[in-house]
């Protein structure tokens, strides 16, 4: 695979929201991509410097990204989580994004631009 | 596309060969939350998941899913395969995790036939 | 020496084509099987008889053999079977170079027969007992009235089969027709499920069951998505969050059907609360099941025209989901 793409790109790129704090996301590099929407799976599976993609919003899910120090969490399907997530997710240094599209579609876009598993 | 092809690019196999998989399927989806497919799916899509339990058949029984790819090798649970084999669903294992099979398929074309938006 | 052991094939081993029979072909195996014994041997048989008189010259009956594609040609003289005669025995005589020979000459004598009323499983045995490719058919006094091949058979139960397929049709229609064929002021049909809490495996059952009797009935494929998955949705609910489970009801009738679900607990402390997408009281573990999203109850909202929720802590909840059918389809207007 190619220089990893960063953050910046991504979020251009896919026309993501940024749920969370803004900071410098060309220093943050996706290393590949995840998607589940099982916790159980995303720490089996997912690693750190990937990019997870998932429908889950629930609070959960900040405490599972910071373990695994994933490069971000994409939500999908415009799911919103509640500001107690966000501020948890800032708090721990979590990136959250959001993105209308669904999983399938997300991943395919992602995947076209050349995020691949690593 | 035809469910053959689709076998073909996630390097899947086929679990229940007794049923029909001369199929067309015209977009796909990618979930592990069934509610979320039951709520936005559209009819004669692929599914995607993780998840092996009987719920999975009965979801895309439910929203007309035509065959169902458990991700990362996965093999479902004994049930699963029973109902899905009397109800005529296809299932199949792929190598490939989610990001990689939905990646595979939307670059060959398959669209996404889940929507935010209800269809109907 | 004893010859070797023929191997089995793979056919005898693995069941027809190659591989393990199902129990849907076993149910189609067993359904020839019953077949072979219900036909009579006078449904299948063919009734248009080629027959030769003793005194007739083998080069005739070998003409009527080639122009009507037969094997065999049963002898009759005076109305009575006296022979049968073979492409073998034609076959025969003419490697002694004599065709000029009368019939009577080289015919079988001893002719193997069935009578009519047996049933096509016997003429079966008789073959596989004989190994002769056709038998002479004869009536209660023994008289001459039709020939039988395998292939008359096969052809015969193709025909019963494919009667099964069109009574099963037939039925379809019937159920289709179901509220034209029953006159009342108020026809309702009313299907009623049991659903045990946390019986996980057997989640979507009555659900699977209310959709086909749906389209069975003739729905609007539409409106049996719709219905299919708000009740699921629902028979979800009755398994991760009851006491004790609940009654899962569908009612259809020609311009609606409904859809209601009963428990006895623990209720629902805040309605409201309960109806905002992602809110959910589910645990971890029903969540890793791909439930419990806190999409369930904006799901069947979305699905149906109307829904109404009571809930009383302690007591229990009811649930009652409508969807009307638009020209009521399901009374096969539209879809005769």
């Amino acid at each position: 695979m190619d220089k990893p793409m960063n953050l910046q790109q991504i979020i251009e790129q896919l026309d993501l929201t940024v749920l969370t704090e803004p900071r410098d996301f060309s220093a943050i590099e996706a290393t590949g991509g995840y998607t589940s929407d099982l916790l159980s799976c995303v720490m089996a599976g997912a690693k750190s410097g990937y990019l997870w993609m998932t429908l889950q919003a629930h609070m959960n899910i900040v405490a599972v990204a910071a373990l695994l120090e994933v490069a971000a969490v994409v939500i999908t399907e415009n799911a919103q989580p509640d500001q107690a997530t966000i501020d948890k997710a800032n708090q721990q240094g979590v990136i959250l994004l959001s993105t209308p599209c669904p999983n399938f579609e997300i991943d395919g876009r992602l995947w076209e631009m050349g995020v691949k598993k690593a | 596309m035809n469910l053959k092809e689709i076998i073909e690019i996630v390097d899947g196999t086929l679990l229940n060969p007794q049923v029909d998989t001369n199929i067309e399927i015209r977009g796909g989806i990618g979930a592990d939350l069934m509610s979320d497919v039951l709520a936005a799916s559209q009819p004669d899509a692929i599914l995607m998941t993780g998840l092996t339990n009987p719920q999975v058949v009965r979801t895309a029984q439910m929203a007309d899913i035509r065959a169902i790819v458990f991700v990362r090798g996965k093999q479902p649970q004994e049930q699963t395969l029973a109902i899905a084999t009397q109800e005529n669903i296809p299932l199949i294992t792929s190598p490939c995790g989610m990001f990689e099979g939905c990646g595979r398929l939307h670059e060959t074309g398959l669209p996404s036939f889940e929507s935010n938006v209800p269809s109907d | 020496m004893c010859p070797p052991t023929k191997p089995q094939t793979e056919q005898e081993i693995y069941g027809r084509r190659g591989r393990t029979i199902t129990d849907r072909d076993a149910h189609d195996i067993s359904r020839v099987e019953e077949l072979s014994y219900d036909l009579k041997v006078h449904e299948v048989m063919s009734t248009e008889l080629r027959t030769a008189s003793p005194d007739m010259p083998l080069s005739e009956v070998l003409e009527i053999m080639r122009i009507h594609r037969i094997s065999g040609v049963p002898v009759v003289e005076n109305d009575e079977m006296v022979g049968i005669v073979s492409l073998e025995d034609v076959v025969h005589a003419l490697y002694k170079g004599n065709l000029d020979v009368p019939v009577s000459a080289c015919m079988t004598r001893e002719v193997v027969t069935i009578a009519n009323y047996e049933s096509v499983v016997k003429a079966i045995e008789t073959f596989s007992l004989t190994r002769l490719g056709r038998l002479p058919v004869v009536d209660e006094n023994n008289k001459l009235v039709g020939m039988i091949t395998k292939g008359d058979i096969t052809r015969g139960i193709l025909i019963a089969l494919q009667k099964d397929y069109q009574d099963e049709e037939v039925r379809r229609y019937r159920a289709s027709h179901l509220f034209e064929d029953i006159i009342s002021d108020r026809t309702t049909l009313v299907l009623r499920y049991n659903i045990k809490a946390r019986d996980f495996n057997h989640g979507g059952n009555a659900s699977s069951n209310i959709k086909r009797a749906l389209m069975r009935l003739g729905a609007d494929p539409q409106i049996t998505r719709r219905c299919g998955i708000a009740v699921y949705e629902a028979e979800m609910n009755l398994i991760i969050h009851t006491n004790n489970g609940g009654i899962l009801k569908l009612e259809v009738e020609p311009h609606r059907i409904t859809m209601s679900t009963v428990d006895d607990g623990p209720g629902i402390p805040d309605i409201t609360q309960a109806l905002q997408p992602g809110y959910s009281t589910a645990t971890e573990q029903v969540r890793e099941m791909g439930f419990g999203a806190g999409m369930g109850l904006v799901n069947m909202k979305r699905c149906v025209d109307t829904m109404e929720l009571e809930s009383t802590v302690g007591k229990g909840t009811k649930l009652v989901m409508r969807i009307l059918v638009p020209n009521e389809t399901l009374t096969g207007h539209s879809h005769g």
